[in-house]
Protein backbone atom coordinates (compact mmCIF):
# COMPACT_ATOMS: atom_id res chain seq x y z
CA UNK A 1 0.00 0.00 0.00
CA UNK A 2 1.64 3.29 -1.31
CA UNK A 3 0.81 6.20 0.91
CA UNK A 4 -0.90 7.79 -1.60
CA UNK A 5 -3.67 4.84 -1.04
CA UNK A 6 -4.20 6.29 2.49
CA UNK A 7 -5.71 9.63 1.76
CA UNK A 8 -8.67 9.02 2.37
CA UNK A 9 -10.12 6.07 0.01
CA UNK A 10 -12.11 3.60 1.67
CA UNK A 11 -14.90 3.17 3.98
CA UNK A 12 -12.24 1.51 6.74
CA UNK A 13 -10.62 4.94 7.38
CA UNK A 14 -12.70 6.13 9.80
CA UNK A 15 -14.72 4.26 12.54
CA UNK A 16 -15.73 4.18 15.89
CA UNK A 17 -13.65 2.89 19.27
CA UNK A 18 -14.20 -0.47 19.71
CA UNK A 19 -13.68 -0.31 23.47
CA UNK A 20 -17.31 2.40 23.73
CA UNK A 21 -19.07 0.34 21.18
CA UNK A 22 -17.97 -2.87 23.53
CA UNK A 23 -19.49 -0.83 26.59
CA UNK A 24 -22.59 0.08 24.97
CA UNK A 25 -22.83 -3.51 23.26
CA UNK A 26 -22.42 -5.42 27.00
CA UNK A 27 -24.59 -3.10 28.72
CA UNK A 28 -27.67 -3.92 27.14
CA UNK A 29 -27.06 -7.70 27.77
CA UNK A 30 -27.04 -9.64 31.25
CA UNK A 31 -23.64 -9.63 32.53
CA UNK A 32 -23.17 -13.18 32.19
CA UNK A 33 -23.79 -13.05 27.96
CA UNK A 34 -20.88 -12.97 25.94
CA UNK A 35 -20.26 -11.39 22.59
CA UNK A 36 -18.22 -13.09 19.48
CA UNK A 37 -15.43 -10.72 18.55
CA UNK A 38 -16.90 -11.36 15.06
CA UNK A 39 -20.45 -9.87 16.31
CA UNK A 40 -18.82 -6.79 17.78
CA UNK A 41 -16.97 -5.99 14.52
CA UNK A 42 -20.35 -6.54 12.13
CA UNK A 43 -22.07 -4.20 15.07
CA UNK A 44 -19.50 -1.43 14.94
CA UNK A 45 -19.85 -1.88 11.03
CA UNK A 46 -23.65 -1.14 11.27
CA UNK A 47 -23.84 1.43 13.30
CA UNK A 48 -21.05 3.56 10.74
CA UNK A 49 -23.26 2.33 8.40
CA UNK A 50 -26.20 4.02 10.07
CA UNK A 51 -23.97 7.31 10.50
CA UNK A 52 -23.73 7.21 6.98
CA UNK A 53 -27.61 6.67 5.77
CA UNK A 54 -28.68 9.21 8.26
CA UNK A 55 -25.99 11.73 7.20
CA UNK A 56 -26.57 11.39 3.35
CA UNK A 57 -30.62 11.73 4.26
CA UNK A 58 -29.86 14.66 6.84
CA UNK A 59 -27.45 16.61 3.88
CA UNK A 60 -30.95 16.16 1.51
CA UNK A 61 -32.99 17.36 3.83
CA UNK A 62 -31.03 20.47 4.44
CA UNK A 63 -30.56 20.84 0.78
CA UNK A 64 -34.13 20.71 0.54
CA UNK A 65 -34.49 23.34 2.93
CA UNK A 66 -31.84 25.63 1.05
CA UNK A 67 -29.60 25.48 3.86
CA UNK A 68 -25.65 25.50 4.32
CA UNK A 69 -25.18 23.87 7.49
CA UNK A 70 -26.72 20.84 8.38
CA UNK A 71 -28.20 21.36 12.06
CA UNK A 72 -29.54 18.86 14.49
CA UNK A 73 -33.24 20.11 13.03
CA UNK A 74 -32.02 17.98 9.91
CA UNK A 75 -30.89 15.06 11.37
CA UNK A 76 -34.11 14.61 13.64
CA UNK A 77 -35.89 14.67 10.23
CA UNK A 78 -34.28 12.16 8.79
CA UNK A 79 -34.36 10.01 11.30
CA UNK A 80 -38.18 10.20 10.69
CA UNK A 81 -37.91 9.85 7.42
CA UNK A 82 -35.59 6.73 7.67
CA UNK A 83 -38.08 4.55 9.78
CA UNK A 84 -36.42 5.47 13.13
CA UNK A 85 -38.92 8.18 14.96
CA UNK A 86 -38.90 6.21 17.89
CA UNK A 87 -35.55 7.45 18.85
CA UNK A 88 -36.35 11.14 18.56
CA UNK A 89 -37.76 11.69 21.66
CA UNK A 90 -34.29 10.69 23.29
CA UNK A 91 -32.33 12.33 20.66
CA UNK A 92 -33.89 15.68 21.59
CA UNK A 93 -33.89 14.90 25.23
CA UNK A 94 -30.49 14.56 25.23
CA UNK A 95 -29.62 17.41 22.36
CA UNK A 96 -31.56 19.81 24.95
CA UNK A 97 -29.66 18.78 27.89
CA UNK A 98 -26.36 19.11 26.34
CA UNK A 99 -27.49 22.96 25.40
CA UNK A 100 -28.56 23.52 29.47
CA UNK A 101 -24.98 22.07 30.18
CA UNK A 102 -23.33 24.70 27.76
CA UNK A 103 -25.29 27.16 28.62
CA UNK A 104 -24.62 26.35 32.58
CA UNK A 105 -20.75 26.39 31.65
CA UNK A 106 -20.66 29.64 30.46
CA UNK A 107 -22.80 31.29 32.51
CA UNK A 108 -19.90 30.19 35.44
CA UNK A 109 -17.06 31.54 33.22
CA UNK A 110 -19.19 35.01 32.88
CA UNK A 111 -17.52 35.74 36.39
CA UNK A 112 -18.82 37.69 38.91
CA UNK A 113 -22.37 37.27 41.39
CA UNK A 114 -24.48 38.48 38.92
CA UNK A 115 -26.81 35.46 38.92
CA UNK A 116 -28.00 34.15 35.57
CA UNK A 117 -30.12 37.10 34.30
CA UNK A 118 -27.78 39.93 33.97
CA UNK A 119 -25.14 37.73 32.04
CA UNK A 120 -24.14 40.71 29.78
CA UNK A 121 -24.47 43.15 32.29
CA UNK A 122 -21.18 44.81 33.68
CA UNK A 123 -22.86 45.49 36.90
CA UNK A 124 -23.14 43.49 40.06
CA UNK A 125 -25.66 43.78 42.39
CA UNK A 126 -24.00 45.79 44.83
CA UNK A 127 -22.82 47.94 42.35
CA UNK A 128 -25.59 48.41 40.92
CA UNK A 129 -27.22 49.91 44.19
CA UNK A 130 -24.50 52.25 44.57
CA UNK A 131 -25.06 53.78 41.08
CA UNK A 132 -28.70 54.42 41.83
CA UNK A 133 -27.62 56.07 45.38
CA UNK A 134 -25.63 58.25 43.30
CA UNK A 135 -28.52 59.28 41.31
CA UNK A 136 -30.82 59.62 43.74
CA UNK A 137 -28.32 61.97 45.37
CA UNK A 138 -27.77 63.79 42.21
CA UNK A 139 -31.53 64.29 41.55
CA UNK A 140 -31.73 65.93 45.12
CA UNK A 141 -28.60 67.95 45.11
CA UNK A 142 -30.80 69.18 41.67
CA UNK A 143 -33.92 69.90 43.63
CA UNK A 144 -32.19 71.65 46.77
CA UNK A 145 -29.21 73.83 45.61
CA UNK A 146 -29.60 76.38 43.48
CA UNK A 147 -27.19 77.17 40.98
CA UNK A 148 -26.58 79.69 37.10
CA UNK A 149 -29.93 78.28 35.58
CA UNK A 150 -33.06 79.67 36.85
CA UNK A 151 -35.61 77.50 38.09
CA UNK A 152 -39.33 77.76 37.50
CA UNK A 153 -40.80 77.82 41.22
CA UNK A 154 -43.64 75.14 40.13
CA UNK A 155 -42.58 73.16 42.76
CA UNK A 156 -42.26 73.98 46.68
CA UNK A 157 -41.67 70.95 48.13
CA UNK A 158 -42.18 73.39 52.02
CA UNK A 159 -45.35 74.48 50.68
CA UNK A 160 -48.15 72.86 52.84
CA UNK A 161 -51.75 73.15 50.90
CA UNK B 1 -9.30 -9.27 25.81
CA UNK B 2 -9.21 -5.56 26.32
CA UNK B 3 -8.47 -3.15 23.93
CA UNK B 4 -6.12 -0.06 25.60
CA UNK B 5 -8.01 3.24 25.33
CA UNK B 6 -5.89 5.54 23.18
CA UNK B 7 -8.60 8.29 23.80
CA UNK B 8 -8.78 9.94 26.72
CA UNK B 9 -11.55 11.36 28.23
CA UNK B 10 -14.15 9.83 26.14
CA UNK B 11 -14.94 6.98 27.78
CA UNK B 12 -17.48 7.39 30.61
CA UNK B 13 -16.74 6.31 33.62
CA UNK B 14 -20.38 5.95 35.22
CA UNK B 15 -21.97 2.31 34.93
CA UNK B 16 -25.42 3.31 34.12
CA UNK B 17 -26.72 3.34 31.45
CA UNK B 18 -27.90 6.51 30.41
CA UNK B 19 -24.36 8.00 29.51
CA UNK B 20 -24.38 11.00 27.21
CA UNK B 21 -22.21 11.41 24.26
CA UNK B 22 -19.97 8.34 24.74
CA UNK B 23 -18.70 8.56 21.13
CA UNK B 24 -16.39 10.64 20.41
CA UNK B 25 -17.62 13.49 17.89
CA UNK B 26 -14.83 13.99 15.99
CA UNK B 27 -14.87 10.94 14.91
CA UNK B 28 -18.71 10.67 13.69
CA UNK B 29 -18.06 14.23 12.61
CA UNK B 30 -15.22 12.35 10.33
CA UNK B 31 -17.67 9.63 9.08
CA UNK B 32 -20.59 12.04 8.35
CA UNK B 33 -18.22 13.92 5.89
CA UNK B 34 -16.84 10.98 4.08
CA UNK B 35 -20.87 10.16 3.58
CA UNK B 36 -21.52 11.68 0.66
CA UNK B 37 -20.00 13.67 -2.07
CA UNK B 38 -20.90 16.97 -1.64
CA UNK B 39 -21.18 16.74 1.92
CA UNK B 40 -22.82 20.45 3.59
CA UNK B 41 -21.34 21.95 6.49
CA UNK B 42 -21.49 20.43 9.62
CA UNK B 43 -22.86 22.24 12.57
CA UNK B 44 -21.52 21.97 15.69
CA UNK B 45 -24.32 20.28 17.46
CA UNK B 46 -25.08 17.57 14.95
CA UNK B 47 -22.58 15.42 16.20
CA UNK B 48 -24.28 15.39 19.53
CA UNK B 49 -27.14 14.47 17.94
CA UNK B 50 -25.77 11.53 15.85
CA UNK B 51 -23.91 10.28 19.28
CA UNK B 52 -27.38 9.92 20.93
CA UNK B 53 -28.82 8.47 17.93
CA UNK B 54 -26.16 5.66 17.38
CA UNK B 55 -26.63 4.87 21.03
CA UNK B 56 -30.00 4.15 20.54
CA UNK B 57 -29.39 1.97 17.05
CA UNK B 58 -26.76 0.01 18.44
CA UNK B 59 -29.28 -0.79 21.55
CA UNK B 60 -31.74 -1.71 19.51
CA UNK B 61 -29.61 -4.05 16.89
CA UNK B 62 -27.81 -5.35 19.77
CA UNK B 63 -31.73 -6.31 21.76
CA UNK B 64 -32.91 -7.53 18.50
CA UNK B 65 -29.70 -9.90 18.24
CA UNK B 66 -29.60 -11.18 21.86
CA UNK B 67 -33.68 -12.19 21.09
CA UNK B 68 -31.95 -14.36 18.43
CA UNK B 69 -29.49 -15.65 20.67
CA UNK B 70 -32.19 -16.74 23.00
CA UNK B 71 -33.87 -18.49 20.46
CA UNK B 72 -30.94 -20.67 20.12
CA UNK B 73 -30.63 -21.12 23.56
CA UNK B 74 -27.32 -19.85 23.35
CA UNK B 75 -25.28 -17.07 25.76
CA UNK B 76 -23.20 -16.34 22.80
CA UNK B 77 -24.37 -14.22 20.80
CA UNK B 78 -23.06 -14.67 17.30
CA UNK B 79 -22.56 -12.81 14.33
CA UNK B 80 -25.52 -15.06 12.66
CA UNK B 81 -27.72 -13.41 15.65
CA UNK B 82 -27.03 -10.24 14.03
CA UNK B 83 -27.70 -11.25 10.42
CA UNK B 84 -31.06 -12.63 11.46
CA UNK B 85 -31.62 -9.44 13.62
CA UNK B 86 -30.83 -7.69 10.56
CA UNK B 87 -32.69 -9.60 8.21
CA UNK B 88 -35.83 -9.61 10.63
CA UNK B 89 -36.15 -5.87 10.69
CA UNK B 90 -37.54 -3.52 8.17
CA UNK B 91 -35.57 -0.33 9.02
CA UNK B 92 -32.71 -1.87 9.28
CA UNK B 93 -32.76 -3.03 5.59
CA UNK B 94 -29.99 -0.61 4.55
CA UNK B 95 -27.37 -3.27 6.42
CA UNK B 96 -28.05 -6.25 4.45
CA UNK B 97 -25.02 -5.00 2.13
CA UNK B 98 -22.75 -5.86 4.87
CA UNK B 99 -23.98 -9.64 5.05
CA UNK B 100 -24.63 -11.95 2.84
CA UNK B 101 -27.11 -15.58 2.51
CA UNK B 102 -24.09 -17.31 4.86
CA UNK B 103 -24.15 -14.42 7.41
CA UNK B 104 -20.58 -13.56 6.53
CA UNK B 105 -19.05 -9.71 5.88
CA UNK B 106 -19.62 -8.47 2.60
CA UNK B 107 -17.29 -5.40 1.52
CA UNK B 108 -19.19 -2.44 0.37
CA UNK B 109 -22.44 -1.43 2.08
CA UNK B 110 -24.86 1.22 2.02
CA UNK B 111 -21.64 3.59 1.55
CA UNK B 112 -21.35 6.78 -0.48
CA UNK B 113 -24.97 7.74 -1.82
CA UNK B 114 -25.38 9.00 -5.33
CA UNK B 115 -26.31 12.31 -6.44
CA UNK B 116 -29.66 13.48 -5.27
CA UNK B 117 -32.79 12.92 -7.04
CA UNK B 118 -34.97 16.23 -7.00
Amino acid sequence: MDPMDIVGKSKEDASLPKATMTKIIKEMLPPDVRVARDAQDLLIECCVEFINLVSSESNEVCNREDKRTIAPEHVLKALEVLGFSGYIEDVYAAYEQHKLETMQDSLKGSGGGGGRWNNGSEMTEEEALAEQQRMFAEARARMNGGSAAPKQPDIEPDQES
Amino acid sequence: MRQAGTYSGMLAVMSGKNVPHSLPLARIKKIMKKSGNDVKMISGEAPIVFSKACELFIEELTRRSWMMTLKGKRRTLHKDDVASAIAATDIFDFLVNLIDDNGREVEGGFGRRGEPTS
